[in-house]
């Protein structure tokens, strides 16, 4: 609630143009991160969707403001209840990821996260790492150093990067083996966020991780100054170059009579 | 990574909801979403949610979209392109100069290198790709012309060719050639990330400030793919 009054005092004071952040049609997906377990969704008693399979994602986007009544997640073909979500009212506006994980100690659950779309400077990506596995609390290295450390599930750590290439290793915190995930390369790109979510189980053998990217959070180039000195007029060239600087001027001038008509 | 199977147990188990996470959650956890009671039935989408029998379709249904899959694929998440390494504006004498990638100053300008290359964003696409590939040269750097002195001086309809890495060649044409002040640059439309394929030469014009030691405008040419 606080974000959001700041949010329409920043609205009435700005005389120029609203961020798009702000604007932004709602955006909520639903990823599938219990790995060998396909489930049916249903909500008020009919499928919603069905044979929903591990690592798949389903934009709900469509029903931004809707209450999901009685939100039942079953085992595929089966009236086996997996995750009983009672009445899930889905927010109206914002990024979400709900995400159907295991706890730490395995149990089916739906999380829900928000996420971040503020604005990435030039020359940055964002990275978030979720831990939504049946594991315990994890460190996470990018190329062999702690990047995120003592994560549980089910927390995310989030930072902006340089635009570049990382190796990612999960390892159990205050480790730097048994690497528990990956080796895995990720791409930081330019106004990007990548989220990552560690999914599976630790004891089941099934840690892996699953990925989605929130693009178009980037910031251009604040100027392109290509020009130090003056075009070349030097003597030896005095009447070449004069008629250059002429022609140049009188382009200018066409150009400048052009876009003010 | 194989995956094992899960033992039924677990689910047999589960009886688990978001209000269950949202007590757990810590600040950088999942928000709390509300989890409302059967009682306050408000639903604010025109879909009827209620009096549906078990076994049929949700109205919900049509309003999901399947969007694929979330799983880690290396090749599809790295996956980069040809990059462009050479530049060839036949029409104002630019001969196969080279082309070197470029990012941003501390002070958030675009990074451009010296008076004998041209600067592409590395940050954007790459000419050819989706959005908005700029490639961008001096237009005179300390006392000398520089690649793209005479930037003015091309025309809508002209061609050229940019070279890659890859060794492969890409012709584009001018649709369009503008001039604006240094602060007036339609950074989005330059700068896009999507959008079709689009390929952006910039150069500085206009007044030289001898104090600012700086010109006052930027010349734009924009062109497109072309055969």
């Amino acid at each position: 609630m606080k974000k959001l009054s700041l949010a329409l005092m920043a609205l009435a004071i700005m005389t120029v143009s609203v961020p798009a952040v702000a604007q932004e049609a709602p955006r909520i997906h639903l990823i599938h991160g219990i790995p060998d377990t396909a489930v049916d969704v249903e909500a008020g008693g009919a499928n919603v969707f069905e044979n929903f399979q591990f690592g798949e994602t389903q934009d709900l986007s469509s029903l931004a403001g809707a209450t999901l009544e009685g939100l039942t997640v079953k085992l595929a073909g089966t009236d086996t209840v997996a995750i009983d979500a009672g009445d899930v009212a889905l927010p109206a506006t914002g990024n979400y990821t709900i995400i159907a994980h295991l706890t730490a100690d395995g149990t089916p659950t739906l999380a829900v996260f928000e996420n971040d779309t503020s604005t990435i400077a030039a020359g940055e990506g964002r990275l978030t790492v979720r831990h939504t596995a049946a594991a315990p609390a994890v460190d996470v290295l990018a190329n062999g150093d702690v990047a995120f450390s003592n994560l549980a599930n089910p927390d995310g750590v989030s930072a902006d990067l340089a635009v570049g290439t990382i190796s990612a290793t999960v390892v159990p915190t205050g480790t730097t083996e048994p690497v528990v995930i990956g080796p895995a390369d990720l791409p930081i790109a330019d106004g990007a966020s990548l989220i990552v979510y560690a999914v599976g189980s630790l004891e089941a053998e099934s840690l892996t991780v699953l990925t989605e990217s929130i693009t178009g959070l980037g910031t251009a180039p604040a100027a392109v100054n290509t020009g130090n000195s003056p075009v070349e007029s030097a003597a030896p060239w005095a009447v070449v170059a004069g008629l250059a600087v002429a022609a140049v001027a009188g382009f200018a001038v066409r150009r400048r009579h052009a876009m003010e008509s | 990574m194989r995956y094992f199977f899960l033992s039924l147990v677990v689910f047999l188990s589960a009886c688990s909801s978001l209000s269950g996470v949202s007590s757990s959650s810590t600040t950088s956890g999942p928000s709390p979403i509300a989890t409302v009671s059967s009682s306050s039935s408000t639903t604010t989408t025109e879909v009827p949610s209620t009096a549906i029998e078990s076994g049929t379709t949700s109205p919900f249904a049509d309003l999901v979209t399947p969007l694929g899959s979330a799983r880690y694929d290396p090749e599809t998440l790295l996956a980069t392109g040809p990059v462009p390494v050479g530049l060839h504006l036949e029409t104002i004498g630019v001969d196969n100069a080279p082309v070197v990638p470029v990012g941003v100053l501390d002070n958030g300008e675009m990074e451009i290198p010296g008076a004998t290359e041209v600067g592409w964003y590395r940050f954007g696409p790459s000419p050819g790709e989706q959005g908005s590939a700029v490639l961008a040269a001096h237009i005179a750097y300390n006392g000398r012309n520089g690649l793209f002195r005479k930037l003015d001086q091309m025309q809508p309809g002209d061609s050229f060719e940019v070279s890659y890495d890859d060794g492969t060649t890409h012709r584009f044409a001018v649709t369009e050639i503008a001039q604006y002040g240094k602060t007036e640059l339609p950074f989005d439309r330059i700068f896009a990330k999507d959008g079709e394929a689009a390929l952006v030469l910039i150069t500085c014009g206009g007044t030289f400030n001898e104090s600012l030691r700086s010109y006052d405008d930027n010349i734009v040419v924009y062109a497109v793919p072309s055969a």
